[in-house]
């Protein structure tokens, strides 16, 4: 079909014509995306002096990446991303759902709620960052109204404690995205027939039951897409652990993300100090980009498979 | 009631709805009490934040936010970032419409190869490769320059956009752009005078994410930038928040600047937002 000898002039102008307008968009994302991307999978198998690649390595910066002293930081960081996943599953996707089933079963008002609670998703992480740490710092107004309503006494440190700073982070997460789950859910909802509903509600099912057994199984492709989106910011978590606790993860290594490990180890720390690795770095960037990559696919899969057909 | 009048609110007793209500209510207090303790505290001095939390400010006096525009100098990230975001959002369009039409739109025999391309950009986690891209900038003279921050924003936001074009581009009628070549137009006149224009709910898709998108992002400044006359708002803002702690009024008079052109396109938008993230999740 696309035999050059056979193509009409139309067909000539236009593979022509194609090759010009496609080149532009293609250059800039080749270049700046493409490009860098495949080189720093290329690098993690080279060893680095500075930002200069050296010879080939076979794995030996992933060999390194998982023992001292790099180890500890490594399971340590992987274990606050998976538990900050859960954490976003359960409160923000978990909630979520709840909130968009509510506002399912009334008709009035659902625009105006949506549109409040997803207001924060659209500030900056950087700006819901510096808010919430302003609201929790000790002598600040999250301190005065807990002690004003004698749940708590004296000066409030949850992010300067290493026990609760990760859920904290978690939270001020869950409340800066909670207007995405409550958007797809009730856009997810909506497309289900009224009737379905009815059939259910004749047949005697509360709503609680009806949520169950009746919308949950039709959402899958919701839950899919919002379980991957979770998985792919969790996994990229760095803007909220930087603004609120610096790129170290405060206190003590406790809120350390695999992306702000990934940033020490390429940038330093604050103010360009401290010791950079770059065969770390892109080892630990390629040990990111398998899981990410491996991770979604299995769970496009997932979805895809307990899709329900009507 | 036939079975299909049925509407949603038929399902539930009235009473039956109060607790529901209440959780509804609690929600929006809880996003709606910390923006609200952000914008009085922007008329407040240190000490009058500490004496009075949840009032109303004594006065609205706007010391707050001249310091924060001329001392801290945001005024100047303030502009950094609007030429950011609006030449991203510019290159995003044009190059992105420029691809999608002949690939949406001709029959070229490799247009799903190509678009298979593009779109795994999606999806790809960019800030991994931030070390080379970095030695990329270095050596191509674009670190510390606001050019270098759009080139890599569009750069990220292709994709999306190439997608979102192709899907809306693929469904007009071909008798469009087949008439205006009998009339002799040229392709470069069909995309940006008939196709285009058809499919203005794209250029809006992609305009607001590609805005709310760049505006907000904090990471690439982070590693590209270190001149303060180059900085964007929320790499000053990550800044401020250490450097002026003890100034909260300060810190939240600069919160209140750089969320305003964002507040004023969603309060404008909010519909459309809406209906974006709930057709197909846009944001990130």
């Amino acid at each position: 079909m696309t035999d050059p000898r056979r193509m009409t002039s139309l067909q000539r102008t236009q593979q022509r014509m194609a090759v010009l307008f496609i080149l532009p968009a293609l250059a800039v994302y080749a270049l700046f995306v493409l490009y860098p991307l495949l080189m720093s999978l290329w690098g993690s198998f080279f060893t680095w002096k500075g930002l200069r690649m050296q010879e080939f390595a076979g794995l030996s910066n992933f060999a390194r990446l998982f023992v001292f002293p790099s180890g500890e930081r490594l399971y340590g960081a992987l274990w606050h991303n998976v538990a900050w996943f859960f954490g976003i599953m359960l409160f923000q996707n978990g909630l979520g759902l709840l909130f968009a089933w509510l506002l399912f079963l009334r008709d009035r008002g659902a625009a105006f709620f949506q549109s409040v609670f997803f207001f924060p998703a659209v500030l900056s992480p950087v700006i819901v960052g510096a808010l919430w740490r302003l609201l929790l710092a000790p002598g600040g107004i999250a301190e005065w109204v807990l002690n004003g309503l004698g749940l708590h006494q004296g000066s409030l440190t949850v992010l300067g404690n290493s026990h609760t700073a990760l859920a904290m982070l978690i939270a001020v997460d869950a409340w800066n995205w909670m207007g995405l789950p409550v958007l797809i859910y009730t856009a997810g909802l909506r497309q289900i027939s009224g009737q379905i509903f009815e059939a259910a509600r004749l047949d005697g099912a509360s709503n609680t039951r009806m949520l169950v057994s009746v919308a949950l199984p039709l959402l899958m492709p919701a839950i899919g897409t919002l379980t991957t989106l979770s998985f792919i910011n969790t996994f990229n978590q760095f803007d909220i652990v930087y603004v609120m606790q610096g790129v170290q993860g405060n206190p003590s290594y406790s809120t350390d993300t695999l992306v702000t490990y990934f940033y020490r180890l390429a940038f330093g720390a604050e103010g360009a100090v401290g010791i950079t690795d770059i065969g770390l770095a892109l080892a630990l960037g390629t040990m990111l980009f398998l899981i990410l990559s491996i991770g979604t696919l299995l769970m496009l899969r997932f979805f895809d498979r307990r899709t329900v057909q009507l | 009631m036939t079975a299909l009048a049925v509407t949603p609110r038929a399902l539930m007793p009235k009473l039956a709805r109060l607790p529901g209500w209440t959780v509804l209510v609690l929600w929006t207090a809880a996003v709606l009490l910390p923006l609200y303790i952000l914008i009085v505290s922007c008329f407040k001095t240190t000490a009058e934040i500490y004496d009075n939390r949840l009032g109303l400010p004594q006065s609205f006096a706007f010391d707050n936010f001249v310091k924060a525009w001329t001392r801290a100098d945001l005024g100047q990230n303030f502009i950094n970032s609007l030429i950011v975001t609006g030449g991203a959002v510019i290159l995003t369009i044009v190059v992105s419409a420029m691809a999608a039409y002949p690939l949406s739109r001709y029959r070229l025999g490799w247009n799903g190869i190509m678009l298979g391309l593009f779109l795994s950009g999606i999806m790809l986690p960019i800030r991994l490769a931030s070390v080379e891209l970095f030695t990329l900038m270095r050596n191509l003279g674009l670190l510390d320059s606001l050019t270098g921050l759009i080139l890599v924003y569009s750069a990220i936001r292709i994709p999306f956009a190439v997608f979102i074009f192709a899907n809306f581009m693929r469904v007009l009628p071909s008798e469009l752009d087949e008439a205006a070549r009998m009339d002799g137009a040229g392709e470069a006149r069909i995309l940006f005078q008939i196709i285009l224009p058809m499919v203005k709910p794209a250029v809006s898709i992609v305009a607001i994410f590609t805005a709310i998108a760049v505006w907000n992002d904090f990471f690439f400044p982070l590693i590209f930038i270190f001149d303060d006359r180059y900085k964007t708002v929320p790499l000053a803002i990550s800044v401020f928040v250490g450097q002026f702690r003890t100034d909260w009024g300060l810190v939240f008079a600069s919160l209140a600047i750089s969320m305003a052109p964002i507040l004023i396109m969603y309060c404008l938008l909010a519909r459309q937002i809406r209906e974006g993230v709930g057709a197909g999740g846009g944001m990130k």
